[in-house]
């Protein structure tokens, strides 16, 4: 199980060391970009050829490669003239906050949805809602944040347009969690709509399973409530392959985030892409996508291991 | 034994609708470039124009007419859903058939691969590759295939290996059958139904990121694409333009996805017994 994850590992690591090398023209143009070579004097040119022993074998180039990456060290951006491991750091947090709430949250709200949908099978209210989710899952997430944008950013203007915090406002205490708040809510809410038909029909499918299950017979010839059979009885049941998926869930997030960040402009690593690619700044770009590809294998490994401990079925079945 | 898909895809309310609506836009991109007046890429110096009899969804901010790109788009979208799907479900049967029939070390290490590119996450890894080549159409085939087919090759695997042990896939070997012969007149007539859901799914999947893509940035400038269309529009959201731009083009590109959905779903559910609705509740 671990070997996927090291073989994934390695395919990534030779794409990012092969793609810019099989660039036509000077790697260190592949590298860096146009613009920032222009800029450059003779001497950092000389310098960085060293770093990255351009001169020398393939075999040593990916040997420093390799060396750097290890230390933790994922280049130099000349846009922003910082490390490109802390102009990452800087831009982490805001998508951590916002993928972790629209996890937590897309996965409450399917579960809940998803177990009353089972419940009430076939009837109309079941149909309404998984028609309406199937139907929400056909909108890319772009599009959601585009329309959320439109109608309460512009159309409404009750809603800020872009970014995470107001500008020069200096607030402080409450104001300021209010405005991050106000900021945090048309990208989670497109973040949040656009993972909770996944959850939803996961929960719905494995709640009309254990539906059909004898205890559940046993709890309604008890005379329990349906509030309690639903839930205290079908409902946990119905969560465990929800539970054991947040690892896939958490990945797709992980690429969702992108795009909704494009769309309001949300100062976390998709924009940082974004602003990367317009600048050509492909260290930033490389790094930015290096590090997420990493924390979704690791969430996955993470994930896997954990559920072959809380059930062994799922290894003895290799 | 035999079930008669068409004749239950024809009564799958979800069904009809997707196959209805992606014939209709089939029909759309073959009349499309009758219906369009003007050429997608032609300039004009009326921009940001409202709908009128001239240009029936308006100009954008350089003056191309909105219809006939949405058209020319709707044909990139389908042109590169069907190339991706065509070829990584064939790439895909053809590891998942190798696969279930060679069995052993062939097996585990086909199988092995194709996990591992199951757990990358696709779309990061083809906007870093995106960055630097800027794929158009058949680049943009080609990157989608390479990650995409592992999806179908463990279901096709997982199809080969039950019809494997069928009786009459023994009795043709028995009669001296050749692993070609069995191959061509024996499995893939049966995998059929499991090769269309990859089909579809793959298809969705393809519009799906190549509107992505564009939007993010990543492709070939020159490319007439709904993602494309998205990203410059949004930059002028804040004029009423949004309305005949960015609107159409997300509904299009929204509703290709949907379809593609729902007929996706609705051959799972008659190729997968497990989900036949037989007790119809």
């Amino acid at each position: 199980m671990v070997s996927n994850y090291l073989i994934a590992f390695v395919i990534i690591i030779s794409l990012n060391f092969t793609l810019p090398r099989l660039m036509p023209g000077n790697p260190l143009q592949a590298i860096y970009g146009e613009e920032a070579l222009i800029a450059m004097t003779p001497e950092l040119k000389q310098q960085l050829t060293e770093r990255f022993a351009l001169e020398s074998s393939l075999w040593e180039q990916l040997q420093s490669y390799l060396l750097n990456l290890a230390k933790g060290d994922l280049g130099y951006s000349y846009y922003y003239n910082a490390p490109v491991s802390e102009v990452i750091l800087g831009a982490l947090p805001w998508t951590m906050l916002l993928v972790g709430s629209a996890l937590v949250l897309s996965t409450l709200l399917g579960v809940v949805l998803g177990i009353e949908s089972g419940w009430r099978r076939g009837k109309g209210s079941d149909k309404v809602l998984l028609t309406g989710l199937v139907m929400l899952n056909g909108f890319p997430d772009f599009f959601l944040g585009m329309l959320l944008l439109l109608i309460f950013g512009i159309s409404l203007n009750v809603l800020p347009l872009s970014g995470a915090i107001s500008p020069y406002a200096g607030l402080t205490g409450p104001a300021l969690v209010l405005d991050v708040l106000t900021h945090l809510l048309l990208p989670l809410t497109a973040l949040t709509l656009a993972g909770v038909t996944g959850s939803f029909l996961l929960t719905r499918n494995t709640m009309i399973g254990v539906l059909r299950a004898p205890f559940i017979l046993t709890a309604r010839a008890k005379g329990l409530s349906p509030r309690v059979i639903r839930y205290r009885h079908a409902g946990r049941n119905s969560m465990l392959p929800v539970v054991t998926r947040a690892g896939v869930m958490a990945g797709r997030m992980a690429t969702g985030v992108l795009f909704v960040e494009m769309v309001f402009s949300y100062p976390g690593l998709g924009h940082l892409v974004h602003s990367a690619l317009a600048a050509r700044d492909y260290p930033v770009l490389q790094g930015v996508l290096f590090v997420i590809t990493v924390s979704v294998l690791s969430i996955n490994l993470l994930t896997d291991l954990l559920y072959s401990k809380l059930d062994p079925r799922v290894s003895y079945a290799r | 034994m035999h079930v008669d898909y068409l004749k239950e895809l024809k009564q799958n309310n979800a069904g009809r609708a997707g196959l209805i609506t992606l014939v209709l836009i089939l029909f759309l991109v073959l009349i499309g470039p009758v219906l369009s007046t003007h050429s997608p890429t032609e300039h004009s110096v009326a921009t940001l124009e409202p709908p009128s009899a001239v240009h029936w969804l308006g100009t954008n901010d350089v003056g191309q007419d909105v219809l006939s790109r949405l058209l020319a788009g709707a044909r990139t979208s389908l042109l590169v859903a069907a190339g991706t799907a065509f070829l990584s479900v064939s790439l895909g049967a053809m590891v998942g058939i190798i696969s279930a029939l060679a069995g052993g070390i062939t097996d585990r290490i086909l199988m092995r691969f194709t996990d591992a590119i199951l757990t990358i996450p696709a779309v990061v890894v083809i906007i870093m590759i995106a960055a630097y080549i800027r794929p158009g159409v058949f680049n943009l085939i080609i990157i989608l295939s390479a990650l995409g087919w592992p999806v179908g090759a463990r279901v096709i695997r997982a199809q080969a290996l039950t019809l494997k042990e069928r009786l009459h896939i023994y009795a043709a070997r028995s009669f001296g059958g050749g692993m070609l012969q069995i191959l061509f007149h024996h499995m893939i007539p049966d995998l059929t139904p499991v090769l269309c859901v990859s089909f579809i799914q793959g298809a969705r999947r393809a519009v799906f990121m190549e509107a992505g893509l564009a939007f993010v940035g990543v492709v070939d400038p020159n490319l007439i694409s709904w993602g494309v269309m998205l990203r410059h529009a949004l930059e002028y959201c804040y004029l009423d333009a949004y309305k005949w731009w960015l609107l159409p083009t997300g509904f299009a590109l929204s509703v290709t996805i949907l379809a593609f959905t729902l007929l996706g779903y609705c051959l799972e559910e008659l190729t997968d017994p497990r989900l036949r609705r037989w007790d119809n509740a």
